[in-house]
């Protein structure tokens, strides 16, 4: 029931989030104007926001001399591999939601375990194993350590668990395989934690940097961000050029991110998280 | 068409990968404490010698873990209820419309926690610079002395926070929102019609409803701050002296910076029981919660 | 509906065939040599190493390193063995990766048909600098450090040259900050470890005592302290940890400070106007006028299959032609006495500085880990007098408990 003064109070709600929005967004804004900026003005004192002589100057050496194309590659290349990751954590999920099988408990209680630990000490472990299925310097044996994660698995789970089982069972009856059933009943019904699970895998593997740099034996395996710490030596490299990468880095997760943002929210809202 | 193993099937390629690139290092953590490890010996393993508990014993008398451990429970206690109460605020905002420009709000809150941490230390490092940096312009615009954001020794604490809980909130305004728009509409407007005002209803009706949600936001977030590393080791290296090392942070440096993977290796598995002891009791809680 | 298993078989296909043509050849046999390249230069040095791949037949494959990031690589290499045929190593790293024992040791016998890479053709200090005396790399490029100064500032505050003493550089900077207005003398960087250890050797005195165990509690060090400490008490020096250097040259706010070449080309690029208006002199002194030495290192990976092709890189990397062209290419000066002598290089105004500065410059003593303990505890014991007014006596006494008897043979 919208009444003069709810619509006013959505106004005021309304303009006090721009303003919030604004500044929240603001370094990103800071970041994308200092890539435009010619090594000059990155230094200015007093600091300006807005260019003088924007130049796209950045950009281009970024894909000339500096080889960000086939980093681009590599990146989307890991992203649509860790795509497969989210089929198996869904797997998992059902497993865990939907089964009583002996150990479930225990299994089920190392997932967060996996959350608790630093990155760093996975790292030689990691390195090892993947060593040993002689899968370094492959590109799926960089996107193999995150491939999986427990939050995901955890969120699969509490999806899983509102999927009608009366509707499974009836498959069941009917002789449906396992397979089928997870096929073509279970991941129809859960589309929207499925959105979900492919954005923050997106936002992980195309984010992610400890991988690629540890397991890509060459340089042309490297991706976006390790391409970025490139650029950042100690004193010599121009801000704006930094800049830019990072612009590179962000713009188009945010592309992702606008393009599913319903299937997002309505993702979380029925995985049972009320 | 074998039931039994059907679920074994269904779970094991993921809680294999998990096994092995998440289980299987704290499990090799474990002997690795109890030796000296380091370059020579992870080269030639014969170079390995067995110290017992020596790693553990230099850990507890080590100044730097202590304060890091100090550190780090700053910045929890800080930062946690930073980011379960904003992101709630602003998904309560949010939530008060669903036209296009609330829609595209959505967006700008958002962008922190997609940027990468690269970038992300780039602008706030340049944002935060004492002599030539922005906020200090505009402090200095306004006839303030500028403030030593990073170099401060309580300040640091609180902008490496400001930063982390800027980055933080992104996920999980979208978590609340989600939560919120599952809440059939009938309840509240049940109590509207009883006569409850708008706070009022927001602590007695909302927040019991997202108990879940909020169950969620907080041990994912707590875990994540225990574990508090991208912003300190961008922004300050941990510094000035070690006032914003994090255990993270300090494990990294001291321990595999440093080569010495024993040592690293018995922080390791201080900072993994501390994680689970915090976050052990929160999990289990909500197991039973949903297993009803 | 219908559509989502097929969907899902192509999407798996397509994965497969991705994966299958981005998988990286492996490393080429004997006629490959993979080179690790510290930053983004390593597309430069491959067109550096042309002319040998045409000579020799040899590929040279250089992989970029981030600098920040060179533990993680080296540590996985050395765990799987797995590495590559040749490393650059900065000479703060060289004793760590020496200890490890996977580098190829290179002894007479060895380098007994390079003689170009004798340690007499290079500048002294760096070619045997490696733990227990054995060589394990060849000096690769060169790194100093040296003063910078805004002539047109200090002129315009009646200093007609640049200071030759660190006494003079104090007092220098006194005036330069006395002229107000937010404004320094000099910077202080708060993370170089490598500046009080440059004062001490400018006392005449060294940080490693007779028995070859560092030693700070010396006369020249306290001196060193004084002149460090001094600095902040002038207030002539910014108490900022994250002050940019580049910013402060180019705004005038430390018209004078200490680095190395690096910082000219950014001073260029960021500054052109500037040109003409500032340049750089030998480091300061007292007793002696050392300056720091450092750069890179070249060393051969233990578990090569290509010993004889690394050692010919090597080689040619050695010779003083490749190394003027590497300077060319890079902006990393030589290595090799006869580069460094050539009359085309120094005939840059800049680089005479420079070529005369590494006449007189010495490595760090080599312990176990520089940037992780010795100059770390260096650091915090200067930085907690100067910045959280510590008491001196008992910080400096916590410096001499955690580093004395640091072996630096």
């Amino acid at each position: 029931m919208r009444t003069a003064s709810s619509r006013s109070v959505t106004v005021a709600v309304g303009a006090v989030l721009g303003a919030g929005a604004l500044l929240t967004a603001f370094p990103f804004l800071w970041m994308v104007f200092g890539s435009v900026k010619p090594r000059s003005e990155s230094v200015a004192d007093p600091p300006r926001l807005l260019p003088r002589e924007p130049t796209v100057e950045n950009y281009a050496r970024l894909f000339g001399e500096l080889d960000f194309g086939r980093y681009l590659g590599n990146t989307i290349a890991v992203v649509l591999i860790s795509m497969a990751g989210v089929l198996l954590m869904a797997m998992a999920g059902y497993g865990f939601a939907k089964f009583r099988f002996r150990g479930r408990a225990a299994l089920f209680f190392l997932v967060p375990a996996t959350m608790m630990i630093p990155v760093q000490v996975t790292m030689i472990p990691a390195y090892l194993v993947l060593d040993g299925m002689r899968l370094t310097g492959t590109l799926i044996g960089i996107a193999l350590p995150g491939l999986v994660s427990g939050f995901g698995v955890f969120l699969f789970r509490q999806f899983m668990t509102t999927v009608p089982t009366e509707m499974i069972e009836a498959a069941r009856i009917d002789g449906a395989g396992e397979a089928r059933i997870f096929w073509r009943i279970v991941l129809p019904l859960s589309r929207p934690i499925v959105a979900v699970q492919i954005v923050l895998a997106f936002i992980g593997s195309w984010n992610s940097f400890l991988w690629p740099l540890v397991i890509a034996g060459d340089e042309r395996l490297y991706t976006l961000s390790v391409g970025l710490a490139l650029l950042t030596r100690q004193i010599a490299t121009s801000p704006s050029l930094q800049m830019a990468g990072s612009t590179l880095m962000v713009v188009p997760v945010l592309v992702v991110f606008i393009v599913f943002q319903r299937h997002i929210v309505r993702g979380f809202t029925l995985s049972g998280l009320k | 068409m074998k039931p039994s193993l059907a679920p074994y099937a269904f779970v094991a390629p993921a809680l294999l990968l998990l096994l092995t690139f998440g289980v299987l290092p704290i499990l090799v953590a474990v002997p690795v404490s109890l030796t000296d490890l380091n370059l020579a010996g992870l080269a030639d393993w014969s170079r390995i010698g067995f110290v017992g508990l020596d790693n553990y014993r230099r850990l507890f008398a080590d100044p730097g873990f202590w304060q890091a451990l100090a550190n780090t429970g700053i910045f929890a206690l800080l930062g946690v209820p930073a980011v379960i109460v904003v992101s709630f605020v602003a998904a309560l905002l949010l939530h008060r419309s669903e036209n296009r420009f609330f829609r595209a709000l959505r967006a700008f809150y958002f962008v922190p926690a997609v940027t990468a941490i690269v970038a992300v230390s780039l602008v706030w490092g340049y944002l935060y610079n004492t002599q030539f940096g922005l906020l200090n312009h505009l402090l200095s615009v306004a006839g303030l002395p500028p403030a030593r954001w990073l170099g401060d020794p309580v300040l640091v604490k609180l902008s490496v926070v400001f930063v982390a809980v800027w980055r933080g909130t992104g996920l999980n305004i979208i978590i609340f929102l989600a939560a919120l728009k599952a809440i059939p509409q009938e309840y509240l407007e049940a109590a509207e019609l009883d006569g409850a005002s708008g706070t009022r209803k927001i602590f007695s009706i909302v927040i019991p409803l997202l108990r879940f949600a909020f169950l969620f936001v907080a041990v994912t977030t707590v875990i994540g701050w225990l574990q508090f590393f991208d912003e300190p080791f961008v922004l300050t290296k941990g510094g000035p002296l070690g006032e914003s090392t994090s255990m993270s942070l300090f494990l990294y440096q001291e321990g595999f910076s440093a080569g010495e993977f024993g040592y690293a290796g018995a922080g390791t598995l201080v900072l993994f029981l501390i994680i689970a002891g915090v976050t052990l009791p929160q999990v289990r809680a909500r197991r039973t919660d949903a297993d009803r | 509906m219908r559509e989502k298993p097929r969907l899902a078989l192509v999407v798996a296909a397509a994965l497969l065939m991705l994966a299958a043509c981005a998988t990286a050849t492996p490393g080429g046999g004997a006629a490959e040599l993979t080179v690790w390249i510290m930053g983004d230069s390593s597309a430069r040095f491959e067109r550096l190493v042309e002319p040998f791949t045409d000579r020799t037949g040899i590929a040279v494959d250089a992989v970029a390193i981030p600098w920040d990031t060179v533990d993680q690589k080296f540590t996985t290499a050395v765990a799987s063995g797995q590495g590559p045929d040749l490393l650059q190593i900065g000479l703060s790293k060289l004793p760590a990766f020496a200890a490890s024992g996977a580098l190829l040791t290179l002894d007479e016998r060895t380098l007994k048909s390079h003689p170009g890479l004798a340690a007499a053709n290079f500048l002294d200090g760096i070619a045997t600098s490696a733990t227990g005396g054995a060589r394990v790399s060849v000096p690769w490029v060169s790194d100093t450090r040296v003063l910078f100064y805004r002539s047109d500032l200090l002129a315009a505050a009646g200093l007609t040259r640049p200071p030759a003493t660190w006494d003079e550089l104090r007092t220098h900077a006194r005036t330069l900050a006395g002229q107000g207005g937010g404004r320094y003398g000099f910077h202080v960087p708060q993370w170089d470890n490598t500046l009080p250890v440059i004062m001490t050797w400018a006392q005449g005195g060294t940080i490693v005592g007779a028995d070859g165990t560092i030693d700070f509690d010396t006369p020249a060090f306290q001196r060193a302290v004084d002149l460090y400490t001094g600095l902040y008490a002038d207030r002539s020096v910014p108490p900022d940890a994250d002050f940019d250097q580049v910013q402060g040259f180019v705004s005038g706010t430390s018209p004078m400070l200490v680095s190395g070449p690096y910082l000219a080309g950014a001073i260029s690029e960021a500054a052109p106007q500037l040109a003409g208006k500032w340049s750089v002199a030998p480091i300061p002194g007292g007793a002696a006028r050392t300056s720091l030495l450092a750069g890179s290192n070249l060393g051969i990976w233990g578990t090569t299959d290509n010993r004889d092709g690394a050692l010919q890189l090597l080689a040619y990397l050695a010779q003083p032609r490749t190394q003027l062209t590497w300077y060319e290419l890079d902006a990393q000066l030589p290595v090799s006495r006869a580069a460094l002598a050539d009359p085309e290089l120094t005939s840059e105004p800049l680089v005479s500085v420079y070529a005369e500065q590494l006449r007189d410059a010495e490595p760090l003593p080599p312990v176990p880990n520089w940037d992780g303990e010795t100059g770390k505890a260096l650091l915090d014991a200067l930085n907690s007098i100067v910045l959280t007014a510590a008491n001196r006596d008992t910080a400096l006494r916590g410096l001499y408990a955690a580093t004395t008897g640091t072996p630096a043979t």
